[in-house]
């Protein structure tokens, strides 16, 4: 289709983690939010490349410096590294984009979702560093375009759990203003952290990294109160002993639930009372924290004991809602627009 | 294809067809999808090591799970959607409207859903998987019900053989039609030539002495047209231009009343079927215009039923087409402002 049409419709979810394309010629990919350069003229040899991105810049780590340009959310291209981190962000959009796989000669039109809480400057610097990529761009809040992406437009919640924050966004039928968004630190890294401390006092001896621990959790992370359970070697004393994890799992994970739900309450409570009814019914839950099992039954819950009702709906695909809504809205984007905006 | 085998006893009455009905349902609704270049998605799905778990555990326990299964089946089809189990306990489902992306969606739902699920058995609780060949009418070759659901066979079978607990897509279709095909011709010819009428063949040897047709391939096509049509030809060097016409005239006179009560009974067969679909039409116009309303009434989302409409681009759309234009608007103004602001600031982009 696009192919003869000479435009490739693209959307970006540009993620503190991960970063997600989904094209219009069907193409998907997903790559870690990290951009390596070699250390030295002896690591550029070795390893015969300039720029290395995603899960090759994380495996490389040693030999490179390891930027990881959306690390707060947002590009940071203010401060001492603003301008490597542009330039990071802007070869991580280069690469994305080129897995989506551009005929020669394709105009590639881009929605990019951006972190709600991206100020003006920001956006500013996710444009910069996906002009060389792109013919043209459109920025949106990044809820927004999983919201849209299930035509959710108006009278619903989307929850957005991400590593460094959970982003709460209220669709009304129009653009989301701040009133519209909450953003809080409950998000991946907190349950990581949580998850630490639970199994430190659990099984003080036992030694392990941060990354052994997200794994851990990213593996078997469950709230259901029927969760399988969940036994993991760890070293004691450079000896794997197992330890039976559920608990600390479960526990660790739920701890997002309350701030999340009091988030929901805010927004709703701020909503005309004629709709709140249905706001509670529509509650989209979103991110790759949202691959947490039970973690909508959870929120429900919490929901209906503190609200009265609740109804969470998980998005399809975590790891694409907020790329292939973005998509969406590419494709339905009059072609006026776009020739604005080039 | 294995014969098409009744659901509803092990399903609680659900079951509104008969399993011929379903088939036929099933045939009807793929030739109205391929008539509208409409996609449709065909899975069969498989219970994996199914007749172990019936050794170890009895007939029962095989009854239960394939009763869970297409449980989770149905929770993830709509009305419209067509389920039956073959008399081999494998289960094929149809999901017309539905894009071919959405096949893989399906079978992964199902998939998880079978894991998810939980028997006990003599105190040991049995892990259920499933294998799923999925097929769409999408690819070219596609052009029957018979390779559609053959493809997605091959797609079981590469599943189940790969240890099962996965669906496979194959793109085998150009291969099966093709087999469809001859052996449609061969069960055509093995007919042909055993019902050939007895009087016919003393007809086609009536000219003796006739030269011998050259083109060894345009006679047994000739041959082939012949026994079609009823008449068997002994000695195929018999024949001649003008012996053959003369047949064929007499022929066609002998089988004028039959060909029309042949036509009569097509036109009456077409009219059943045409006024089966019409009814099928209006039922799901019906079912998707309650289901929206019900939506609304309510104020619940139609989860999977919502996506549904999503990459059918059936319903929803109109409804909220104006309010997308006007964000879209929105969106569209706050970029542009943010555009000139940076030209303002950088110079336009070169
Ligand atoms: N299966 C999982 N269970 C729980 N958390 C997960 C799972 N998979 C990923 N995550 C967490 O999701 C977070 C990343 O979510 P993502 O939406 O990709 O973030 P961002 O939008 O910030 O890039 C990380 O904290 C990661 O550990």
């Amino acid at each position: 289709m696009s192919e003869s049409s000479g435009i490739l419709y693209v959307g970006l979810d540009l993620g503190t983690s991960r970063t997600s394309i989904a094209a219009s010629n069907g193409q998907r990919a997903t790559l870690l939010s990290y951009v390596g350069y070699p250390k030295d003229v002896v690591s550029r040899k070795l390893l015969q490349r300039d720029v290395l991105v995603g899960q090759d810049a994380v495996d490389r780590r040693l030999a490179l410096d390891l930027y990881r340009p959306l690390a707060a959310g947002v590009i940071q291209a203010e401060g001492p590294l603003g301008e490597k981190n542009l330039r990071a962000a802007h070869d991580l959009i280069a690469e994305i984009v080129r897995r989506a796989k551009p005929q020669p000669g394709d105009l590639v039109y881009a929605v990019i979702g951006a972190p709600a809480q991206a100020s003006m400057q920001n956006k500013r610097a996710i444009l910069e560093a996906a002009r060389d990529s792109v013919d043209s761009v459109i920025l949106c809040s990044e809820p927004f375009a999983v919201a849209y992406g299930v035509d959710m437009l108006d009278d619903a919640l989307v929850i957005d759990i991400g590593a460094g924050t959970t982003d709460l966004c209220r669709m009304r039928g129009t653009m989301p203003e701040d009133a519209d968004q909450i953003t809080n630190t409950f998000a991946g890294d907190y349950v990581d952290e949580r998850l630490i401390e639970e199994i430190r006092a659990f099984a003080p001896r036992a030694q392990f990294s941060k990354e052994m621990i997200k794994a851990i959790k990213e593996r078997h992370s469950n709230v259901s109160r029927n969760a399988p359970l969940v036994v993991v070697d760890l070293p004691v004393e450079g000896k794997p002993l197992p330890f039976d994890l559920t608990d600390p799992i479960r526990n660790a994970c739920k701890s997002i639930v309350p701030p999340i739900v009091d988030g929901l309450a805010q927004l709703i409570a701020s909503f005309d009372p004629e709709f709140q009814p249905r706001l509670k019914q529509r509650v989209l839950l979103a991110g790759g924290g949202s691959q947490i099992k039970g973690l909508d039954r959870a929120i429900e819950e919490e929901m209906r004991a503190r609200l009265g009702e609740g109804r969470v709906v998980l998005v399809e695909e975590p790891l694409y809602a907020g790329a292939s809504g973005a998509l969406k809205l590419a494709e339905e984007t009059p072609a006026e627009f776009w020739e604005k905006l080039k | 294809m294995p014969p098409f085998q009744d659901i509803r006893p092990r399903d609680s009455g659900r079951g509104l067809f008969t399993p011929a009905e379903t088939e036929q349902l099933m045939r009807v609704e793929f030739e109205r999808s391929q008539r509208h270049g409409m996609p449709l998605v065909c899975l069969l799905i498989g219970v994996d090591r199914l007749s172990t778990l019936q050794d170890l555990y009895g007939r029962d326990a095989r009854e239960e799970i394939l009763i869970a299964t297409i449980g989770s089946l149905r929770r993830i089809t709509r009305e419209h959607d067509l389920l039956c189990a073959l008399s081999d306990d494998r289960i094929v489902a149809l999901f017309p409207h539905a894009a071919p992306a959405l096949g893989a969606l399906l079978a992964r739902k199902l998939l998880e859903a079978a894991r998810d699920m939980r028997f006990e058995r003599e105190g040991r609780s049995l892990r259920i998987t499933l294998s799923i060949g999925v097929a769409h009418n999408r690819h070219k070759e596609a052009i029957t019900f018979d390779t559609l659901v053959a493809v997605a066979e091959e797609g079981l079978v590469v599943a189940d053989s790969a240890g099962g607990d996965r669906f496979v897509e194959t793109e085998l279709y150009q291969l099966v039609e093709q087999q469809r095909r001859a052996r449609e011709l061969e069960a055509q010819r093995a007919r042909q030539s055993g019902a050939a009428p007895a009087s016919a063949p003393a007809q086609a040897s009536v000219v003796p002495g006739a030269p011998p047709v050259r083109a060894p391939k345009l006679g047994d096509t000739l041959l082939d047209v012949l026994s079609g049509m009823g008449v068997r030809v002994d000695d195929p060097d018999s024949l001649d231009k003008d012996s053959l016409t003369r047949l064929l005239f007499r022929l066609q006179d002998e089988r004028a009343p039959i060909a029309n009560t042949e036509l009569a009974d097509e036109r009456r067969k077409n009219d059943v079927l045409e006024r089966r679909i019409a009814k099928l039409v209006s039922q799901l116009g019906i079912t998707e215009s309650e289901l929206k309303r019900i939506a609304q009434l309510k104020n619940i989302d139609l989860g999977i039923a919502s996506i549904y409409r999503d990459i059918q681009g059936l319903g929803g759309q109109d409804s909220q087409g104006e309010r997308k234009r006007e964000m879209m608007a929105e969106i569209f103004a706050a970029n542009f402002q943010m555009k000139r602001e940076i030209e303002a600031r950088n110079g336009p982009k070169a």
